[in-house]
């Protein structure tokens, strides 16, 4: 009942913006497809906020919609030979190769690279080695396991890592006493560790994804590029946040040790993963070498597992298509937005230049974090970054503190402190699953960390501005 | 949305109305339905499968007039419509021929003995219940205060 409420709301909303009368519609010379795209835009904000079908299907939904409604080769009834006042159809091809745009082949080949890791034991490997010189002592060892977290949520998905880094903790947590409260810090550490991590690549999260598709052209930023910046942010952040845990749950635990089985396995595949894996990573961070950028470089890992047998067609299967259409879909929606013309005339018809371009950033950040609280982050970045990108070329005053590169980086990370609740992402949802502790428990320090990421991520613009980054 | 189904088989009713109290955690968000013989099993399974819902757990007693636990269950096991179904045996008095049959052919998930302890069958009931809901796709968020959090760590490191 409440689902099929939600389902009739969902539709009816953005079937009324197709439906109005263009005149109404404040602004200027807008054009029927344009008005079409605000429906689209309308309908994929209903549904990713709603949630009545999932995510990833909207996407594919705002796809198929943008073929029907927009598209050369669309409902030939829906279109006009007079082009004025009707306005500029989008090529079709542009439309579906959304789904194959280089950005997609970027995550597919961080996919690929994830899952050879954890097929031929990398990364469990990896997180014994790394965890051994952090001790015993409980405090020592939750900055090891939150470093590693981190780390590997930068290649891997953050749901993946936490999976791994949870599945190792849980028989340590359960022997913990029963009113320890560092069953809850160790407990929060982890999803926190991985949320944050995230933002330290342009593969390390699909928000990331979704802001590599408006940093193009002057924009442009290598995946060394924004390693630089983004690693300290991570690094940084992350200690805060083992500060706080530390601070708000306490343990009375002495030594805790970590039992992670297994060897580096020895043979002739393994031995290929492990030096795709560090190639692959090398040459992402050295395009200013050899010329290849981040995007032909993912094809490697695609290629050399593929050819081996490293990944077979049964591995296959277990790629998150859903993410790869989800990041598609946000691509199409800001495709629309650009190709239709509405991008431009929102910038032309809506007066942005008197608003204090601090403030923009400010509310724009903020309204990021709060909106991925409750929702998908990446649809969080879907919706926001194509409006944001607007704003950015629009506002000539934000130049003076980076332009459209700023304001867009500062939404992407503000779009990674979604992590207040069990819902906002699923690593939270992973965590809270362990039932080790309630609602309470995340939302404090998950608010807290959002706040102090927010403000750090001001001044790593400050930063970013002042050594001439943007310019 | 698709329901998921804890069919639990036994011809003695106290036993059943035991177990059921027992798994009434599981009553929340899927249906624990009785039914006191094989036949009545099949043809409860058979309506599900036409609503479009999933069987997937069964619980069966091994000793019952006319069709046997292990014969019954190694007939879901060959059925194409309920592959994924997790089964289990439960049971007091099975002889040792009967436990070599529950492996071979009813392709059993777990071995239970009565009397069974609360406790121990709900976490049993939850790991294959993490096993149904992975291999057949139904999102986990929907299950996720019954599931095994090991199992379900292990298959979503598998995904990428």
């Amino acid at each position: 009942m409440k689902k099929s409420i939600k389902i009739l709301l969902s539709i009816a909303l953005p079937l009324i913006i197709l439906l109005l009368p263009i005149g109404i519609i404040p602004l200027e010379g807008i054009t029927v497809v344009e008005q079409r795209v605000i429906a689209i835009f309308f309908f994929a904000a209903i549904f990713w906020i709603l949630e009545p079908i999932p995510i990833y299907a909207t996407s594919l939904m705002i796809i198929l919609l943008e073929l029907i409604l927009l598209s050369d080769k669309g409902l030939k009834f829906l279109m006009s030979i007079e082009t004025n006042g009707f306005g500029k159809m989008l090529l079709y091809n542009d439309i579906m190769h959304t789904f194959a745009s280089p950005i997609i082949i970027l995550f597919l080949g961080g996919f690929f690279l994830a899952m050879a890791a954890t097929k031929y034991r990398l990364d469990q490997n990896l997180a014994r080695v790394l965890l051994a010189p952090f001790g015993t002592k409980p405090r020592n060892v939750m900055l090891g396991l939150m470093m590693i977290t981190a780390v590997f949520s930068m290649f891997m998905s953050n749901t993946a890592t936490t999976a791994m880094m949870l599945s190792i903790l849980a028989p340590v947590l359960a022997v913990f006493k029963v009113n320890d409260t560092g069953k809850i810090a160790f407990a929060l550490s982890i999803p926190v560790a991985a949320n944050i991590g995230g933002i330290g690549t342009p593969i390390g999260t699909p928000p990331n994804a979704v802001a590599l598709k408006y940093l193009t052209g002057q924009d442009y930023i290598s995946f060394g590029e924004w390693m630089m910046f983004a690693f300290p942010f991570v690094l940084v952040l992350l200690f805060i946040g083992w500060l706080l845990l530390l601070s708000l749950y306490p343990t009375e635990t002495e030594n805790i040790t970590l039992n992670i089985k297994g060897k580096f396995l020895k043979n002739q595949k393994a031995y290929i993963v492990y030096a795709t894996f560090t190639v692959t990573i090398l040459l992402w961070l050295t395009d200013f070498l050899h010329g290849m950028n981040s995007y032909i470089v993912a094809m490697i890992p695609v290629g050399i597992f593929s050819s081996t047998g490293i990944i077979n067609k049964n591995d296959l299967k277990n790629i998150s298509w859903d993410v790869l259409w989800l990041v598609s879909g946000g691509i199409a929606l800001g495709l629309a937005l650009d190709k239709s013309g509405l991008a431009a005339r929102v910038i032309t018809s809506i007066p942005l230049e008197n608003m204090s371009p601090l403030l923009i950033v400010v509310i724009v950040s903020v309204v990021a974090a709060v909106m991925a609280n409750f929702m998908s982050n990446t649809a969080t970045a879907n919706l926001l970054l194509p409006l944001v990108a607007v704003l950015g070329t629009s506002i000539a005053s934000l130049d003076t503190f980076g332009g459209g590169q700023m304001i867009i980086l500062v939404t992407t990370i503000a779009c990674s402190m979604g992590m207040a609740l069990p819902i906002s992402t699923p690593p939270n949802a992973l965590a809270f699953g362990t039932g080790l502790f309630e609602t309470r428990h995340m939302t404090r320090p998950g608010i807290i960390i959002a706040l102090i990421g927010i403000a750090l991520s001001y001044f790593l613009m400050f930063i970013l501005q002042i050594s001439g980054f943007f310019l | 949305m698709e329901q998921l189904f804890i069919i639990c088989v036994d011809d003695q009713s106290e036993v059943l109305n035991a177990l059921e109290g027992d798994l009434e955690v599981f009553d929340d968000k899927m249906n624990v339905e009785v039914c006191d013989s094989a036949h009545e099993a099949i043809e409860l399974m058979d309506e599900i499968d036409q609503n479009g819902d999933f069987v997937a757990i069964i619980i069966s007693d091994q000793v019952m007039p006319k069709t046997s636990g292990v014969e019954f269950l190694a007939k879901v096991t060959e059925d194409p419509r309920f592959d994924l179904t997790q089964k289990m045996l439960l049971t007091g008095q099975a002889t040792h021929q009967d436990t070599i049959q529950a492996i071979n052919l009813g392709g059993i998930g777990h071995y239970v003995e009565k009397p069974w302890k609360k406790d121990d069958i709900i976490a049993k009931v939850k790991t294959l219940l993490t096993r149904y809901v992975v291999q057949k796709g139904v999102d986990y968020n929907d299950y996720m205060d019954l599931m095994d959090q090991q199992v379900l760590f292990a298959e979503l490191r598998k995904t990428t």
